[in-house]
Order: C-alpha cells, then structure tokens, then sequence
C-alpha cells in the first residue's frame, strides 16, 4: 500500500517538523541544527536538497509554507524566541546549474519572550497573515499589508491563552458563514489546569478575537492540532495529538442575526484512538480530510479513515524505517512495508457488506496486491 | 598541587542535600562565590555584600560586610571570589577600579583587608590562585592585569594586554604558572605568570567581546570561552595551536560560563542580555540545552555550582535580588518538549515522516546485529541514570508514497480533466460524467450521474417524471381501482401520501383509463420508443416545466403503461414491509426502464448491488405534482453527502451540470463554499484550465469575478502601434479594429495570438502556418516574429 523511500536528510540534529508546499512538489524540513533544508521533487519522484541554511540560533520547531500566490515563501520559528520569514530569490545562474535555490531572510519577528512553538499561515482569502503561538501562551498574529514586501509585519493582534501553547492551527474554510478561527493547544502537562485546546473566534464587531470554546476533555498536554481541510463541510473537524489522537467535530449552531457573540459549538467527539500506546506528536490530514495520519513515541505512523458510518478505523500501520511491524501482522513477512494487513483485511470483511452495498468506492486494496508490492528500501543497520 | 587540590575537596563525601530554594536580596547582585564546604555564599553587587548559610530549607543571612553609615565606593563590587582554600579569605573587585581583601577572622566588624588602588577603571575579575593562598590575579577595563601577593602592599607584577579592556582571567587548573584573559576584542591571552613582559599565546575566540572564560576542572587543558557572538566554544590548549573543539550557539550574548563537576561534557552558561534563564549544555549536542533553570525574573549575573563535586546543586543570583539554589533534578528540559516527529501529508497522498532514529528502530526491531552478540545491546545499555543521558541524536527522513488509487488523488485530477460540465445536453453531460466515474471504479459516483441523468433530463421527464405522472394518472389507477378502493381506501391504507395521490390522481382518471387498457401489451413498442424518446427529447429539457409535460403525457402514454405491472407487484410486496422502500426499486426499475420492462428478477438482482440510501423516499407517490423540483431537496441532500465525505468535486461538478435545476435550492452561501473550495483544491493540482472552466461555469457572483481580478493586459493598436487606451477593440486615434488576423484579415475571435516586437498577430493557427515558412512578421512590416 506504502512505499517507503528513505531520505538523507543529514540533519545533525532532531527533525522536528516537515512540511509539504500547496502543491505538493517542495518539501521543508527543521531541525535543532537551527538549519531549514528545502527538498525539491524530481521528475522521476525523488527528493533533492536544493537548500539548506542555517534560519535560527536555537532548534528550529516548526517551518510552514505561505500559499504560492505569495511567492516562494517559508516561515520557521525557533527557541530563540523568533520567528523569521524567508524567500526564494532566483539565484545566480551557476547556483542554478548546482540545483540550488537562495533564500533570504525577509524579517524577524522578535515580539516572544519565550521559544516560539508554532507558526502558521492564515487561510489565504484572509490575506497575507502570519500567526504564532510561544511558551508563555501568547498568539500573536501578524498582517503584511503589502504582500509585495515581505519584510513588513505588524503586529495585529495578541491573545493570552494562560496556558503555555505547543501548537496552533488555522480553520482553513473559505466560507463567509464562518468567520476566522484557530485552534492552540497547550502542552501543560498539569492535569487540573482545564482543557488544553482553545478555540478563538474573530468577532466582526469588536475586530478582536475571542475565545469560543474550551475543549475541556483534553486535559493532557497537547502537543499537535490539525483542522481538516474543510472543502464545502459546514461543520469543522479538528484532530488532536495528545496522549491519545482524537478527533473533535465543532458543529456550529445556528446563530441568530441579532447575537454578536462567539458563534456557539456542539463539540462531539468523534473517535480517540490509544493504539500508539505513548505520546502522540503529530497528526496530519490528507486533502480531502479522509484520511488521518498520526505518528508517536512508538515510532509508527498510523493511519485513520472513516467509514460511511462515520466510524474512524485504523487502515494502516507504517513503521518509520520501512522494517516489518512484528506482532500486528502475525507473520514477519519479508521486508514489507506493507503494514496492517491482517488490520486491513479484517476491515474488509467488517465492512464489506455495507461497503457493497453503498456503492462506495472500495476503501481498501485488496490483500493480494499488497504482497506483491515492492519493497524499495532496506533499513541500513547503521547506528 | 594536585594532590593539594584534591585534599581540599575531599569532604565531598559528605553528601549535600537541599532543594530548590531561593531568598530575596536587598539590592541586585553583581556576582557570587561559595566557600571551599558549600555551606556558605558571598553575594556581592553595587549596593550588597552579604554572607549567607546554605541550610536544608533556607538561605540564611550570616554577616553584612557592608558596614558603616556611608559605604565607600569599595564595596560597589563586579566580582567576588572567596578563596577555595583559605575559608576566611574573600576578594572583591570594586566598580572605582579597587581590588579588595577581606578577612573574616577580623574580630572587627570591618572585615576588610587589603586595599589595592593600582587599577584606572571597573575591575571586572578577582581570581584566586586555585592552590597558592596569597597569590590573587585581577583583570580591568583599563587592559591589565595584576598580580598581586597579599603579603605585600602592592602588585608585584602587571600584564598589559596590549588590547582592549579585560573582562575575564582566570587561573589554569593545569598549570600552575599559567593563566587565561580574555579581551572585549575578542581575543584570548595565555600567560606564564613569571612572565609578565608578553603572553604566552593569543588567539581570537570569537567576533565580539569575549565575557567569560572556565578551565574545565579535570585538568583536561580545554578552556571554554563565551561572548556576545552568542557562542560557547570549548578549546583544546594542549596542542600547538588552540583548537575549537566544541561550539555552543546559545540564542544571547553569554555572560558567565561554568563546567558542570563531575560531568565531562557539561556547561552552564548565563546571559546578561534579554535572557533570564541559565542553560546547562552537553557540548557534544550543543543545539539544544540539556537542561534550563527559569526561575529568574531578571538578568541572571552570577552562577556557580555549590560544589567542586557535586554535579546536582547550582547558585545563581540576579538583577532581580534574588539568590538561587537550583536542585539538578527540577531543572526544565527543553528536549522533552522538543518534538521528536515530524509528519505531513503530501498533496498526492504521500506521507513524509521524520522521527528520531531511536524511536523508529527500537530495539525489538533491530535486526540482529552483525557480530551476532546478542549480549552485547544490553550491555550497551546499562547506564548508570537514564536522566543524565543527552548523546548524539539524529532523526530519519523518508517519504511514504502510497500506491493505492483511493488515497492516491489521481482519481480527482482525472476526474476534473474528463468530467463535462457543459457544452452538451444535459443527458449527454450526465452520461458521459456516469462513464468517466465508472472507469475510475467510482460506482457510487457513477450510478449518481445516472440517477441524476433519470431524474432530470427530459426524456427521463417523458420516460421517468413522464412515467411518474402516469404512473400516478394510469399505473396507480389500476392498483387503486383493483384493490386500493377496496382495501386501502377505506382506511387500511397505511400510507396518507397514497391517499392524497390517489385522490388528486382521481379526475385524470377516467379519461385516461381507456388509453390505459389498450396499450397494455405493446411492450416491444415501447422498448424501443422509450430509448428513441430519451435521445429526442435531450436537448428541450430545460425548458419544460410541469405543463409541458401534462400535455406530453398524453403521447406518451401508451409506453407507460407497462410500468403499472411491475409497480403493481412491487408496490404490493413492499407496502407490507415498509413503504418507503418500494420506490427505492422502482427508482432501480426506472433508471434501466428503457429495457428492463419490470422484470422482477432482474429488479432483485439489481437492488442490492445498487440501492442508493438517499434515493429511499417514496417518490412516485410525490412525483405527479413536483415533477424535476420534487427531487431538489434529495439532490440537495445528496450534495450536502458528498460534500461532507470530502468529495466537493462531486458537488460542485453536479452544481454546474444541473444549473438552475439545483441552484435555487441551496443557498449561495453554500454554493459560494463549495466553489471557493474546489477551485482550491483543482489549484493545488495545477489544474488551472479546469479552474477556470469552473469559475465562468459558476454562478455565484463572487466566484466569476475572481478570474477577472489581478490580470491586466497592457495591448497596443497593431495598426497605429500606440497603447489602446479604452477596452474595446477599435483603437481610439486609428479607428481601426486593432484585432485583425494579419494573415485572413478577418477580426479574430476567440485566442488571438501577437507578436510583441510588432504588435501583429492573428489567428493562433494561421499564425503558427505562416511562421512555418517564413520568419518575417505576415503583415509585412518586415519584423522577424518569433512563435515560441
């Protein structure tokens, strides 16, 4: 089902974030080496450094992309207490030739007083604007009026969350029925502080944001958020990484006209998953939000779909160095990526008469190609 | 002098216990010290000199040097040191450029000493000769250095650094005649101490002043230097050439760097700029802080670890007043919330996944290793405290690229290039959507389209609503005539839609029960009729409402009637179950109507493959009276579906092939939604083309005016060649019209292509032929086009 195509990253230090650009072609990763390594994908799929640089005096915890409308652009935030945003210029015509791309810092954004955790892009119909969230749990959340220069940002708004903040997440609906919004989680590891996800809510009459829920379920430390991608829904799914990946739907009752107050939510949860048995640290939405995938201390990606019933499954279990998952499988089968299958084929026999049924289109391969999948990549038993 | 040093120390045994404390100062301290035992502190600054005991549970106030009513400026201290051997002896170095000895055996209350006044300027650094009791080194802003034997009044030897001001010296703990000074120019100094007419060495340890230096305490020869560069570097002095072995990047200036004892490769480094928080490093991963201590509120000055041998108490005191005792084990560490993972999902459903690498080859995992001493691992991993263990870590990158269609999204960018969403009837379009969904193995997508195709279009209005009508005027005559009358009229009729119907049905009745009786068995007629009916009627389908379809009825009539049959046995078997259900089949019936002909047993065959949950309402009870509208809010519902699965291609693409069938329907807020979300979508895959296509096809105002937005085109007049000033396409001064194929000389509509040396174009095609043979520009002007 999955190929695993192992990269040299040569970071000489933890990566601590990946991030792929709209299109899906670049690839940024960070590191504690306080260096940002851009990955370009080649016609026959491979990845190639095209630059790496040295963006922060302290790890570098997060790196995400501006939409491509913006230009080739990288935002990172770091221990340092900074946030810094870059640019691919065109470079000079034998650093091309090398395959190399140049990119210059086009500001700082030194307003934290504490390791600035995440950083994010607003949704691109809210223009160019740029959020970050730091230990001392403050959202800050900067406009550049100009997108044609980069290295202006004011400082528009900045939230006090009280609880020191890990993650941050915008709602990416474009809708006008739903006014911007984001999501912080809090790796507060006090238990009886409350909930760690709070969900803030631009209000059009007082132009600031305010708090609109307190997702008081979560009360671990949180240490990833993701809204799905929204695509026409009218309700919100968020996903949480926590000790635990769960899956929050954020219905939003319907307002009357006359109130000017946060819209109102009926939060459900959806699905909670243990199966990483440890810390969850990342969790991340395919496009179409129908598919989750979640990585955690036992150093397996785990996959999540949902059937036409609404219920969340695992489809899939992807061990980080592409080596057999032993005790899922039942058999050690040959350096196969391919994990979970005995997970998938008991799926397919549970859900293969309503699957049938609806028409859908089958969810899962079937279990023959899945052995007959290549295996690409060999661990090296290098340590 | 070794052996001494050793001596001094060997009370460590006695092991220090306490916890993390802290007392308020008076005023902010400058520096601090410990005594030989650890169990007392100086605290010294501008305006305090004080002595306090380290007890269990507190700090403890012992003596105030500061005595007299008016201090002199000898008290304002920038550093202090009490001497590691001598437990009585302190020396402060004071901001007016004294150097100062105090004695604490002085019966007096006036401790002080000695008083050396040889220094111009701040004495930034008293150093105590780690072994020889009366020999103390200082360091200035004025540049030099003394050294001064506390026996005599005054310095018996001055080094002149012949550089800029002095910030740190400090005594090797390797040497005996050797000391290091580091210099706001950022250079270090090696000195022999009988030596005081030049240096031993100098290098240039860092850009910018150099604060702070610390000869790591195991008699290694590795000096650690920190300065303003935000740098800590470790240097190996031992060989010929100082060496960098090791670099820290803190993220502020570094003020007051200290080894860690009994921890080879650990530093705890201060800063007095921005900073508040003291960081201990493990400079073989000099990334990231082993561990952080945040307590203070201010500048942290001075730090010192409590004892030559224990690794696990740190003092510190800052421009906040406060004076610190840090228990190792509460110290923050950052590496536990620095995430170990990285994950991404990449727009063709591949996965990019970063994890450090011991987490992803655990050691249930690993493969045996070569040697195969199985032994050996658990060797390997027998240490001593799993807390102090902060080695080398690196992480693993690799992308998972998934080779299942579903998740691939190559499903969607096929769709999106084959679906037609206009240009063709209704029917057409429908069709063609059902084959593209089919080859795609999207069934449910597929059996949509058709449904949609049966719903709506016009033949299916003729064969299908058509069909509907009579099955309500002429099928359900039958039926009610045979038995509903008899059986469910009177009120056994469970379902009150039935009633209406019939009731409603009623007066067309008679009228058309003739025509009803005598078609009834030309079933080849209509077989063929019914497929001749569909292509036919395809292109007037928009148009019709509910009164063109009454007066097509009546032609229709007679295919219709075999329908009653099936419907008949259907409506019978089903009514006892349950209702709704029934017109689930006949939905089924109708979409393969032209042949199937109410064969019960294809119909079974075909209703559990097929059956489509949101189709499951009793429709042709409904639809004589709401024809196409009838069906609105089920598609309405069924969008809704698709939306909610994350399939907004599917809405939007139903949205536009249906028109204003749907559009009333749902509101444009929605619509807006759905469209502003699929053009997304279709712009992330670079589908501009379709994009495009899909923002002309749209309706929503706000979603056509997007791609009229930020693209202006600058043209001039092919004619006059001067810039075209209004929009249309008659150049103002010339009144000619400016877009003329140069080849047809017709007015080009449609892709107009132009050279821009000569602003001549025309005709993409005629263009493209006439650059085949010639190079020059087809209006003659003699420019050499070039056709890229």
């Amino acid at each position: 089902m999955f190929v695993a195509r192992s990269i040299a990253a040569d970071h000489k230090d933890l990566i601590h974030d990946v991030s792929y650009d709209f299109h899906g072609r670049r690839m940024a990763t960070c590191s504690s080496d306080q260096s940002v390594k851009v990955w370009d994908k080649t016609e026959n799929g491979e990845w190639h450094c095209t630059a790496s640089w040295k963006t922060h005096s302290g790890s570098v915890w997060r790196v995400t992309w501006a939409h491509p409308e913006f230009g080739q652009v990288l935002a990172s935030c770091s221990f340092d207490r900074t946030a810094a945003v870059w640019e691919e210029i065109v470079g000079e015509s034998n650093d091309k030739q090398r395959g190399l791309s140049h990119w210059i810092k086009r500001t700082t954004l030194v307003d934290s007083r504490t390791s600035v955790t995440d950083v994010k892009f607003a949704p691109k119909h809210m223009g160019l604007m740029l959020t970050t969230c730091s230990a001392d749990g403050v959202v800050r959340i900067y406009e550049a009026p100009d997108v044609m220069n980069l290295s202006q940002w004011s400082l528009q708004h900045e939230i006090s969350c009280k609880l020191s903040c890990s993650c941050i997440s915008w709602n990416p609906s474009s809708s006008r029925a739903h006014p911007p919004m984001f999501a912080v989680g809090s790796d507060d590891n006090n238990v009886s502080c409350g909930g760690k996800v709070q969900i803030y809510e631009y209000n059009e009459n007082t132009r600031k944001y305010s708090k609109a829920e307190t997702l008081m379920t979560v009360t671990d430390a949180v240490h990833d958020i993701a809204f799905a991608p929204n695509l026409g829904r009218s309700f919100h799914v968020l996903a949480i990484a926590t000790k635990d990946v769960r899956i929050f739907k954020l219905v939003p009752m319907r307002k009357e006209s006359t109130s000017t107050g946060p819209t109102m939510f009926e939060v459900q949860i959806v699905a909670q998953f243990d199966n990483h048995n440890s810390q969850v640290w990342r969790v991340s939405w395919n496009i179409t939000s129908t598919l989750l995938a979640s990585s955690g201390d036992d150093g397996c990606v785990r996959l999540w779909k949902a059937n036409y019933m609404d219920n969340w499954k695992c489809t899939g279990i992807l061990k980080g160095d592409g080596s057999p998952l032993t005790g899922l499988s039942g058999q050690p089968t040959a350096m196969s990526t391919m994990m979970g299958s005995s997970v998938q084929t008991s799926q397919n026999a549970i859900n293969g008469m309503s699957a049938g049924r609806i028409g859908k289109r089958a969810p899962f391969a079937p279990p023959l190609r899945q052995l007959t999948s290549p295996k690409t990549y060999q661990h090296p038993a290098h340590y | 002098m070794e052996k001494m040093s050793r001596v001094t120390t060997a009370l460590s045994s006695n092991s220090i216990t306490g916890r993390t404390m802290f007392c308020h100062l008076d005023a902010p301290a400058n520096a601090i010290s410990v005594c030989r035992d650890a169990t007392q502190v100086v605290v010294a600054g501008r305006n305090i000199f004080k002595i306090y005991t380290l007890e269990e549970e507190q700090f403890v106030e012992k003596l105030n040097l500061r005595v007299g009513r008016k201090p002199s400026l000898n008290f304002s201290c920038a550093d202090v040191m009490w001497h590691q051997m001598e437990e009585n002896l302190l020396a402060t170095a004071a901001t007016n450029g004294a150097v100062v000895t105090w004695n604490l055996g002085k019966p007096s209350r006036n401790k002080q000493d000695q008083l050396f006044t040889e220094h111009k300027r701040t004495v930034n650094k008293v150093c105590f000769h780690p072994t020889e009791v009366y020999m103390l080194l200082s360091g200035s802003q004025d540049g030099f250095m003394k050294c001064f034997d506390l026996r005599k009044k005054e310095s018996v030897s001055t080094f002149s650094g012949q550089s800029e001001s002095v910030r740190d010296v400090q005594f090797s703990m390797k040497d005996y005649f050797t000391f290091a000074a580091s210099f706001e120019n950022g250079n270090v100094q090696l000195w022999d101490i009988r030596r005081p007419d030049r240096y031993e060495r100098m290098f240039t340890a860092h850009t910018g002043p150099v604060f702070c230096c610390d000869w790591h305490p195991d008699d290694r020869g590795w000096l650690a230097t920190g300065g303003r560069d935000k740098m800590v570097k470790v240097w190996d002095m031992t060989t010929n050439r100082p060496k960098e072995i090791y670099c820290v990047q803190t993220i502020a200036s570094v003020a007051r760097v200290k080894w860690r004892p009994e921890k080879k490769f650990h530093l705890a480094t201060c800063s007095m700029m921005v900073d508040h928080n003291i960081y201990v490093w493990d400079v073989r991963r000099p990334f990231i802080p082993f561990a952080t201590f945040e307590e203070h509120k201010d500048v942290t000055t001075g730090i010192v670890w409590r004892h030559q041998h224990d690794p696990h108490f740190l003092l510190s005191g800052s421009k906040d007043s406060t004076l610190y005792q840090h228990m190792f084990k509460d110290a923050t560490r950052p590496v536990d919330k620095a995430n170990p993972e990285g994950l991404c999902f990449g727009l063709f459903g591949d996965l990019a996944f970063a994890a450090k690498e011991s987490l992803i080859s655990s050691d249930t995992n690993r493969k045996p290793y070569p040697g195969g001493d199985r032994r050996y691992p658990i060797f390997f991993f027998k240490k001593p405290d799993p807390t102090e263990q902060f080695a080398h870590v690196s992480s693993a990158l690799s992308v998972f690229e998934t080779d299942l269609d579903s998740n691939r999204m190559d499903w969607f960018v096929k769709t999106a290039q084959l679906y037609l969403l206009s240009g063709k009837p209704f029917a057409e379009l429908c069709d063609h959507n059902a084959k593209v969904a089919q080859e795609l193995k999207r069934p449910q997508v597929s059996t949509t389209w058709t449904m949609l195709r049966i719903m709506f279009s016009d033949p299916a209005n003729l064969t299908a609503p058509g069909l509907n009508h009579n099955l309500s005027k002429l099928g359900p005559m039958p039926l009610m005539n045979s038995f509903s009358i008899k059986e469910i009229g009177p009120g056994v009729g469970t379902e009150s839609r039935l009633e209406r119907s019939k009731g409603e049905s009623r007066q067309d009745n008679i009228h058309l029960d003739p025509g009803n009786s005598h078609i009834s068995n030309n079933e080849e007629n209509e077989e063929t009729e019914g497929s001749e009916g569909q292509a036919e009627y395809m292109f007037i389908d928009a148009e019709l409402d509910d009164d063109d379809l009454y007066s097509m009825e009546h032609d229709n009539q007679a295919e219709e009637q075999e329908y009653t049959l099936p419907q008949e046995a259907f409506q019978l078997r089903h009514e006892i179950i349950d209702n709704p259900s029934a017109p689930e089949h006949l939905q089924q019936d109708k979409a393969d109507s032209p042949h199937v002909s109410g064969n019960e047993a294809e119909v079974t065959c075909l209703t559990p493959i097929e059956s489509f949950s949101l189709i499951s309402i009793s429709q042709p009870l409904y639809n004589p009276h709401l024809p196409a509208s009838f069906f609105c809010p089920i598609v309405r519902e069924m969008l809704s579906y698709y939306a909610e699965q994350g399939d907004v291609q599917m809405a939007v693409s139903v949205l536009i092939v249906l028109g204003e069938r749907i559009r009333k329907e749902i509101d444009d807020l929605t619509q807006e939604h759905w469209y502003m979300s699929y053009i997304d979508l279709l712009q992330r895959f670079e589908l501009w083309n379709v994009s495009n296509e899909v923002i002309k096809l749209s309706t929503c105002s706000a979603i056509t005016c997007l791609n009229q937005a930020s693209t202006t085109l600058h043209i001039n007049c092919s004619n006059c060649k001067r810039p075209m000033s209004n929009k249309g396409w008659i150049c103002d001064r010339c009144h000619q019209c400016a877009s003329i194929c140069a080849v047809c000389h017709h007015v080009v509509k449609g892709l107009f292509v132009w050279c821009q040396g000569c602003s001549h174009g025309g005709h993409l095609e005629h263009i493209m032929n006439w650059l085949k043979s010639s190079a020059h520009c087809p209006a003659g002007c003699g420019h050499q086009c070039e056709y890229t």
